[in-house]
């Protein structure tokens, strides 16, 4: 897309056009529909399948509109452009969200260290910023080169919200495409909000083999002052740890954190304790553990205020995102507020970092002083179980669609092992309890039926190395590291949260690279083996082949599709400067990764699995995502999947359906390892790498489905591609569904298939 | 208009399902369908109605209509384990998404179906789904056979106990052969 001088002028300055460390490609700093044809390329094969979770539009005051079968709004707009409309303002939403954060983190930092700060990640990562460098094309050295990285992405928002207003875009396909820029966008930002806190926080980095913390709620010493962080930002519990240790009373305190800041705080110091997921929040908080909760933003609950004052456990609000009404306090003194929250009792809302990490450590052993923590025993659970009159309200309003009422019931009774159950798939949202006519404190109950035990979880190391993408580069395109496996998101799970850690167990047996993140990588790590060793323990920590690795929080997820993009670059040499569309082409086609969010609920979950999706890594989604409404998906047997080869310089109809979908919900655990088995098929694989895939694939298929896969023919690409341990059985198959040998590539890519600016040369190196 | 028994499912339009509370008379409509396809979810392995599991009720309808089958999720094995290979092993997204093409070849290549039973899913997803077909395959009917009112489905059964279903199911299965 051409762009005016000025325009362009300004792109070189800002991305420094002049430095040569690669030549700048043909798409720097690109705005919204600048990747629209590689968009609309992806779209043709993945086709938009919408779910709407509502009939009608709200939108305007023209509506409600009904937008059932053949009806337009008012406005004109139909059922599948509302949907698009919805997953673009999902996307909003999501990059917003990390967008703000890593505004806030840099700009913080900057006003601690100039913006002159040097982005240093350690002897192991030279390949710094992969997205910035490829979606922008700019090289960051400084704090003040990743605001740019905000810059651009705060532009690129504005103009996504723009679009969503009514009278506006009415396309889905066009709604989609600009979501699929978002969903790029946020990786952007999430990569600079990690740098950022790496560099700022001093996280480890350049290190496989980050030290273990403790995990889960029972890791926690009660009998100790216990501060927990609640949110995404660690920023003021960084300062918080400072001021505990200048006050010489660190290892006398507990602190703790659910959901990301606390794996931040564990990367900052690895004494802080995680609690848990999202999903343990409500029941954490409702133990009164905490003296002293800080809450900073994102996945937070909105009636905290309310929770910590019913258990007594103080509170301060540290973000402007989450101001809860109360009292802005950030004008006074620190022994002013600190008499407020002793004294008066108050809830205060803290706007300055370093103030309220001051505050909070300062108050903690004070608020702490005389509180008892008492957890609900078996008798007083039996106790409040008692008023339940079976009428199964609570059940019809489960979002997880649980058997409360059974659990109840027999805990009347002194029976605990139907509520234990029901923890473990418990979602932590409350609505049974708000329900109960006989107000029944259901998570309070729970309370007693857990088991309060300890887990280990490795520190989040952040960025993987430029000298593992070196080792792993080749057998990952080739397909003899049948793939990498990035197990992300949040806790919605349809089940017990322990399915997670089967499916990471089965991919890292199999030699896979797992990799997690976030709230995924907290639930991977409560459960232990017979030897008490949590998956932390049992698999090596590398990013290779059985590697099980934790990179951190929620924006470290930009280190995943990062690593992704190294491979592209490192191994294959391919320049990453502003070449958005042949490096994802070249994930699409050579990299085995897929993702799996299994209990996604947020809408950043959605806006990372977009941003997966344009980048070429196709996500699995757990069955609750089905109310994201959106998916991208094929038609194996229907769809066209003609590629180009890029040295012959001719289309080649594959007939290969890989990979199959780039977004799908499957509703069993069995079903998600084996889809992902699947879509860690590349046309590039080598044959000795398809059989390994295939190997894997087969076998996985077998033993939860009993068959052969039933679309086997269309990835055996020619008799050597057959795994040795399958082949007769394997020959007989194909040989029933009358299978042929399919045309042989030399190197598959998109590029040449659409009208595009990107010469096919650009993708031979 | 019923309310699910899941309040997650409530509808926000004006298109809901029917509910029918009569076996017999959701037989007849069912009898009706040219290429009825009946689509397993993974929850009819474990449900157990007074010893028979509503797989194998779903097996029973399904022969007794002479229905394509399709198993989503992981219950092809447990069809297999009751000696039905089903025709086909598609994931729920994936037979809704051919579903919605009305020239679709439908699992048996005979052509798409026009009556679309299923049985087993949870609710929430399951609802979605229907949704789906709602608003973009007009060309079929949809008709749920587990207890609870599915706002999305064509026909739903009404929300009812394990023992009412069970008989529920058993008249069906009957008013069929
Ligand atoms: S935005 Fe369009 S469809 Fe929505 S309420 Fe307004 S007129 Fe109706
Ligand atoms: S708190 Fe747990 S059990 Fe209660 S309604 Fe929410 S998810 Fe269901
Ligand atoms: S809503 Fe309350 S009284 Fe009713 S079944 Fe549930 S726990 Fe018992």
């Amino acid at each position: 897309m051409s762009k005016g001088k000025v325009k362009s002028e300004e792109i070189n300055k800002t991305i420094r056009a002049e430095d040569n460390w690669e030549p700048v490609g043909p798409t720097p700093m690109p705005e919204i529909s600048d990747l629209r044809r590689w968009d609309m390329r992806l779209l043709n094969t993945y086709k938009p399948f919408y779910a709407p979770f509502c009939d009608l539009c709200c939108f305007c005051t023209y509506g409600k509109c009904d937008l059932t079968g053949e009806k337009k709004g008012a406005c004109g707009i139909n059922i599948s452009g509302q949907q698009g409309r919805w997953a673009l303002m999902f996307s909003l939403m999501g990059c917003s969200a990390h967008g703000a954060h890593a505004r806030h983190l840099v700009d913080y930092l900057i006003d601690k260290y100039g913006e002159d700060y040097k982005i240093d990640l350690g002897g192991q990562v030279a390949v710094e910023a992969p997205h910035m460098r490829t979606v922008m094309g700019l090289k960051p050295e400084t704090l003040g080169d990743l605001r740019k990285g905000i810059e651009f992405v705060e532009r690129g928002i504005i103009h996504g919200v723009s679009a969503t207003h009514m009278g506006q875009e009415g396309s889905s396909l066009d709604f989609e495409s600009k979501s699929l820029h978002i969903g790029m966008l946020d990786h952007v930002v999430m990569e600079v909000a990690d740098i950022a806190q790496t560099i700022g926080f001093k996280f480890p980095t350049s290190v496989a083999e980050t030290p273990l913390s403790g995990l889960g709620w029972g890791a926690v010493d009660k009998s100790k002052p216990v501060v927990t962080c609640v949110g995404h930002n660690a920023a003021v519990a960084t300062v918080m740890i400072d001021q505990l240790m200048k006050m010489g009373i660190y290892d006398q305190v507990e602190v703790t954190g659910i959901c990301c800041t606390a794996h931040d705080n564990i990367r900052y110091s690895d004494k802080a304790k995680i609690i848990g997921p999202l999903s343990k929040q409500l029941f954490f908080l409702r133990t009164g553990i905490a003296d002293l909760v800080l809450t900073d933003e994102q996945c937070v609950r909105c009636d905290i205020p309310e929770l910590a004052k019913a258990t007594g456990s103080a509170l301060i609000a540290t973000s402007d995102k989450i101001s809860y009404g109360l009292d802005d306090v950030t004008h006074k003194e620190v022994d002013e507020i600190v008499r407020m929250i002793t004294q008066e009792g108050k809830q205060v809302l803290i706007r300055d970092v370093d103030k309220a990490g001051e505050v909070a450590a300062k108050v903690l052993p004070i608020v702490a002083k005389g509180r008892k923590k008492e957890i609900a025993t078996k008798e007083k659970a039996t106790e409040l179980a008692k008023e339940c009159k079976q009428c199964g309200l609570c059940d019809r309003v489960c979002p997880n669609l649980l058997n409360i009422s059974d659990a109840t019931a027999d805990v009347r009774d002194g029976k605990f092992e139907k509520m234990a159950d029901l923890f473990a798939k418990c979602v932590g949202c409350g609505k049974c309890e708000q329900e109960c006519p006989k107000s029944i404190p259901i998570i309070t109950i729970m309370q007693a039926a857990t088991a309060w035990d300890t887990f280990n979880i490795r520190v989040g190391r952040g960025p993987i190395q430029d000298v593992e993408i070196r080792k792993v580069g080749a057998p990952i395109v080739l397909g003899t590291i049948p793939g990498i496996i990035a197990i992300v998101g949040c806790s919605n799970y349809p089940e017990e949260a322990e399915e997670v850690v089967e499916i990471a167990e089965e991919f890292a047996k199999r030699k896979y690279i797992v990799v997690l993140s976030g709230c995924a990588a907290m639930a991977a790590g409560m459960k232990k083996d017979a030897e008490g060793k949590t998956i932390y323990e049992r698999f090596k920590p590398d990013f290779d082949a059985g590697g099980v690795l934790n990179v951190g929080s929620c924006v470290a997820n930009a280190h995943i599709t990062g690593a992704a993009m190294k491979v592209a670059n490192i191994f294959a040499k391919l320049p990453l400067r502003a070449n958005y569309e042949v490096i994802a082409d070249y994930i699409l086609n050579r990299v085995g990764a897929v993702g799996l969010a299994w209990g996604a609920y947020s809408q950043k979950a959605f806006c990372i699995g977009t941003g997966c999706n344009r980048m070429g890594i196709p996500v699995v989604l757990g069955p609750h995502s089905a109310k994201y409404r959106r998916l991208y998906l094929s038609r194996k047997e229907e769809d066209d999947w003609t590629v180009m080869d890029g040295r012959k310089k001719e289309l080649i109809n594959t007939e290969e359906p890989s990979p199959e979908h780039l977004s799908i919900v499957v509703e069993s655990k069995e079903r998600a390892i084996i889809t992902m088995a699947k879509l860690c098929i590349r046309k590039n694989d080598t044959a000795q790498g398809r059989q390994l895939k295939l190997n894997h694939y087969i076998s996985l298929y077998k033993q939860h489905m009993g068959t052969l896969p039933d679309d086997l023919q269309n990835f055996v690409r020619n008799d050597k591609d057959i795994p040795i341990v399958y082949k007769k059985e394997v020959a007989e198959y194909l040989k029933n569904v009358g299978w042929k040998p399919k045309p042989l590539l030399t190197l598959p890519t998109l590029i040449g298939t659409y009208e595009s600016n990107i010469p096919i040369d650009a993708v031979v190196k | 208009m019923s309310l699910p028994l899941h309040y997650v499912n409530v509808l926000t339009g004006l298109k809901g399902c029917r509910v029918i509370e009569d076996a017999q008379a959701l037989g007849k409509i069912i009898k009706k369908a040219e290429r009825p396809l009946l689509v397993f979810g993974p929850r009819c392995i474990d449900i157990d109605l007074g010893g028979k599991k509503a797989i194998e009720y779903g097996i029973e309808l399904a022969k007794a209509l002479g229905a394509a089958t399709c198993a989503t999720a992981h219950t092809k094995k447990k069809l297999l384990e009751c000696g039905v290979t089903p025709d086909s092993a598609y994931d729920a997204v994936e037979i809704i998404n051919h579903l919605k093409d009305p020239n679709w070849k439908g699992v048996k290549k005979l052509g798409n179906h026009d009556i679309v039973m299923f049985l087993g899913m949870r609710t929430d997803f399951g609802n979605q789904g229907l949704s789906t077909l709602k608003h973009y395959a007009p060309h079929l009917k949809t008709i749920t056979l587990c207890p609870y009112v599915y706002p999305h489905a064509s026909f739903s059964l009404a929300n009812m106990k394990a023992d009412k279903w069970k008989e529920y199911l058993e008249n069906l299965v009957k008013s069929l052969k």
